[in-house]
């Protein structure tokens, strides 16, 4: 019954325990873990969803235009709003969950039930230190990064697979991005997926060292745990920085117009 | 009187484990089963004891520790355990190099410079040795590595636990020289066998 309160509690503390050691990640195994960690993350990830972001964006740019019978500044405009704003933290966030969480929950649970963080501490290293903070840390840039990077990629082969699927020219959709882009898209994007990024990693490291017991069968429990609660919890805080950032200008201009 | 590396008991319902451990002597504890010997280990290697148990090392009851006093005399105390395995993705050079990295000594160019000597000595090739990761070093390798680790903080009271377990005859004979490395390194140091068997 007490168990999510427990969840939520070790969710916490692990996420200030986190900023509290921040500066320890100068300490060069703790920074090659977190090099690792982005490497992992970030990099390895980038082949994969190459394609599929690039036709993200001239799916979007198409469907606009033959669907909603958009002309091309909304169908820009829906582009730029979608992509940075809704798909690519999704998208990036999706990535991220699926390859990393996974795998850290699994990997943190595998050392659990081996006695592998027990040797750790009798070796007098902080498993916060060791353990959590450089994949925390690696995962929270390597989301950012790859966030910037679907949306980026998004964007162009939305202007540039457009023209073969309908009738506007890269120049003109390349114009209309220009004139549409704000900085804005960019700050929300970047701080919504460092958002992500942390809550994604904390709920599977937290999974990771605290499996339900200590058998192989709790590794793929504990994974389980792990990707579903970082689904639910990005969910969450995207309908949050959602409300916060459109709803309650939205109710405004209701209640302005009312 | 002697003076002790380590003072050790532990009574329950069906034994009793006593354990004096002279300062730079070699002694040999047999204990009854398993769990007692994983009770002697853990205690020795957290400085803590549980309900039940008396622990003193260097003379210090461990009872009445303090955690900054726990954690200097935890720097004297190396073991070779089980309890104290490799990391699994970190191949051998980084799990020898680990705790020097991390603590900052020694620098880890004595690390090297010891863990060649040592593997040398063995008649290990280290560049082979070192890249691999532990699922693809045998048990024997596994454990030199473990030594390796432990030497290089050159411990007050090195722990042998189950030395011998998983090793064929000719590798036990490797394993044997274990003390003598670590004698040619801390000629003051304590070494401490533990094991279940009575034979032994």
């Amino acid at each position: 019954m007490f168990q999510p309160l427990r969840e939520l509690e070790g969710g916490i503390k692990l996420s200030l325990n986190v900023a509290a050691r921040a500066p320890r990640l100068r300490v060069e195994p703790i920074f090659e873990s977190f090099l690792r960690q982005v490497y992992f993350t970030g990099v390895t990830a980038a082949t994969g969803v190459m394609l599929r972001a690039c036709a993200l964006g001239a799916i979007i740019i198409a469907v606009m235009m033959d669907m909603l019978d958009a002309d091309v500044e909304l169908a820009v405009k829906i582009l730029l709003l979608l992509v940075f704003r809704e798909i690519g933290p999704l998208a990036a966030a999706v990535v991220i969950i699926l390859r990393t969480g996974t795998a850290v929950s699994a990997e943190m649970a595998m050392m659990r039930i081996s006695g592998q963080t027990r040797a750790l501490r009798y070796l007098g290293i902080d498993l916060y230190d060791y353990l959590v903070l450089p994949r925390v840390a690696g995962i929270t840039l390597a989301t950012a990064a790859l966030t910037l990077y679907v949306q980026f990629l998004a964007v162009l082969g939305g202007l540039v697979l457009s023209p073969f699927l309908i009738e506007a020219s890269f120049t003109e959709l390349t114009d209309r991005l220009f004139d549409l882009f704000t900085p804005v898209d960019f700050y929300y994007s970047v701080v919504k997926s460092l958002l992500f990024g942390f809550a994604i990693a904390a709920c599977c490291c937290w999974h990771g060292l605290n499996p339900p017991d200590l058998t192989q069968n709790a590794v793929p429990k504990a994974v389980t745990r792990a990707v579903t609660q970082s689904a639910m919890l990005v969910l969450l805080i995207n309908a949050v920085f959602a409300y916060l950032v459109f709803g309650i200008l939205f109710f405004g201009l209701i209640k302005a117009n009312v | 009187m002697t003076d002790l590396a380590v003072r050790y008991r532990r009574k329950t319902t069906r034994h009793e484990v006593q354990a004096a451990v002279p300062r730079g002597a070699v002694t040999r504890v047999h204990v009854p089963d398993e769990d007692a010997k994983a009770h002697l280990v853990t205690a020795l290697l957290k400085a803590r004891t549980e309900p039940g148990e008396e622990l003193e090392l260097f003379g210090e009851s461990a009872a009445e520790l303090e955690r900054p006093r726990r954690k200097q005399l935890l720097a004297r105390v190396g073991a070779v355990s089980p309890i104290v395995g490799l990391i699994t993705n970190l191949n051998a050079w980084e799990n020898i190099a680990l705790p020097a990295a991390y603590h900052g000594s020694p620098p880890l160019e004595q690390v090297a410079t010891l863990t060649h000597q040592v593997l040398a000595a063995f008649g290990a090739e280290p560049r082979d040795f070192l890249a691999r990761i532990p699922d693809e070093l045998g048990m024997l390798e596994r454990k030199m590595a473990t030594f390796v680790r432990s030497l290089v903080a050159t411990p007050e009271l090195m722990v042998f636990d189950a030395l011998e377990d998983g090793l064929s005859s000719a590798e036990c004979r490797y394993v044997a020289r274990f003390e003598t490395e670590y004698r040619a390194r801390a000629p003051q140091g304590t070494v401490l066998y533990v094991d279940t068997r009575e034979d032994s």
